[in-house]
């Protein structure tokens, strides 16, 4: 079946882009890696009359570290590309972990960090990871402004973008020294499904002065949990305290019954994981102490 | 609609075509450059029968617009022969008897070709892995691993 029918775009330069964007404002989408929009396109769940490709303007492609302002990752970026970079690998290890379940490694290739979360579905997989690591999003428009990851997300496929505006990149600071993280997913396949609930966890000096855990599939949107570490304030076993935070993310979602499982089950499923994640990053460090 | 001219290599050729932008690569190799090979199924990728190499990278096809691979290189199923003498992976699939409906045996051909350029000596992990976007409804994979890490080694 083709596809509706629509114009194609190809800006080559930055400026050119916020041009072509700001004439057709909600009369246009962008694609990058076409692997959400294309789909939406064919259930005419979006009907643009344009389609902007990102891709061909070269600054986009950019991802780049540096030791002070931490991790930049273009709106061209590939999912691909973010698993290749060992310093990904290596100081954001929560975000490769998420990229590495995201759909299966050929939509890898072609997918982008940015459309993940411009896409904005409460499954996205590398949301989770962005707000434990508290990333930021760069949007441009008629004019430039940062809007923090938490600050995002909408409802559901809904984001901060005004028409007009799109994400040049996404900015992910450094963990602080020593911090660990990690992202568990439970689905009932692997990479052909979305996933019944996803936990990125980031933990510092032993769990006592960081600990941060987000979920997805859970919410309208991917969700930071708040206050999590008042859980670790108080005395106690580290499992107590676990079960504090574990009872904290039970409070603070709003999972629904849907196609792939009951809310319950997600409920309990968030629980679990959360427990799970949370021995695994302050286990070893808890039993020194 | 918008039509585009556009120049691509696939498998090996060049072509010069006019596509319009709602036209998928996946259009673009199975109607105008006439080499079915590659398979259309779901058409929103999930399946993964529809992967041809896009520079060497396994990309599923229904995805893609058509304009987006101007100046690109695509290889299909039908870019893996030598003139009659089929690749490794070829090969092993008619030896393990990893073909039954045959469906999917381009894209899977495809896919596993690349994961062995990339890396000429897979675990079975790496290929479960590298094999994880494409659906097999007959033989249940098992032939199709064992099909893959043979010939792995026998290049």
């Amino acid at each position: 079946m083709p596809l509706p029918k629509f114009d194609y775009i190809r800006p080559r330069t930055m400026r050119k882009l916020v041009s072509a964007l700001a004439e057709r404002k909600a009369d246009a989408k962008i694609i990058a890696g076409g692997t959400d929009l294309v789909v939406l396109l064919r259930d005419k769940i979006v009907r643009p009359n344009y389609v902007i490709d990102v891709k061909g303007v070269r600054e986009l492609h950019k991802l780049s570290w540096n030791k002070k302002l931490g991790l930049t990752i273009g709106a061209a970026v590939t999912l691909k590309e973010l698993l290749d970079s060992d310093i990904v690998k290596q100081k954001f290890g929560v975000l490769w972990k998420a990229a590495s379940t995201l759909a299966d490694p050929t939509i890898r290739n072609r997918a982008t960090l940015v459309g993940n979360i411009c896409n904005a579905s409460p499954a996205a997989d590398t949301a989770p990871a962005l707000l434990v690591l508290d990333a930021k999003v760069e949007v441009v428009g008629k004019g430039k402004r940062t809007v923090a990851i938490k600050d995002f997300f909408k409802g559901v496929k809904k984001t901060a973008l005004k028409p007009g505006e799109f994400v040049r990149a996404v900015k992910v600071p450094n963990p602080p020294e020593g911090a660990r993280g990690d992202y568990l997913e439970w689905g009932r396949t692997v990479g052909e499904d979305l996933s019944v609930v996803g936990v990125a966890a980031l933990v510092a000096d032993s769990g006592e002065k960081l600990v941060r855990v987000a979920l997805s599939s859970v919410a309208p949107t991917p969700l930071l949990v708040p206050d999590i570490e008042g859980a670790f304030r108080d005395g106690g076993s580290l499992d107590e305290k676990i079960e504090r935070a574990v009872s904290i993310v039970q409070s603070k979602i709003c999972p629904i019954s849907d196609v792939r499982c009951c809310k319950e089950y997600r409920l309990y499923m968030a629980g679990v994981l959360t427990s799970r994640v949370l021995k695994r990053l302050l286990g070893a460090a808890d039993v020194k102490a | 609609m918008s039509r585009h001219k556009i120049s691509l290599t696939a498998n090996g050729q060049r072509y010069d075509v006019e596509v319009e932008a709602n036209r998928t690569l996946l259009q673009l190799i199975r109607e105008d450059l006439e080499m079915t090979g590659t398979k259309c199924a779901c058409e929103r990728g999930d399946c993964g029968l529809c992967t041809v190499l896009l520079d060497g990278v396994p990309t599923k096809s229904c995805l893609v617009l058509a304009v987006e691979v101007d100046g690109r290189e695509v290889t299909t199923i039908e870019g893996l022969v030598k003139g009659d003498e089929l690749n490794a992976v070829q090969r092993a699939f008619i030896e393990h008897g990893a073909v039954q409906c045959g469906f999917c045996t381009p894209a899977f051909v495809i896919a596993a070709t690349a994961l062995l350029k990339r890396n000429p000596h897979p675990t079975e992990d790496d290929v479960k892995e590298a094999m994880g976007g494409i659906l097999c409804r007959c033989t249940g994979y098992r032939q199709i691993i064992d099909a893959i890490l043979d010939a792995s080694k026998k290049r």
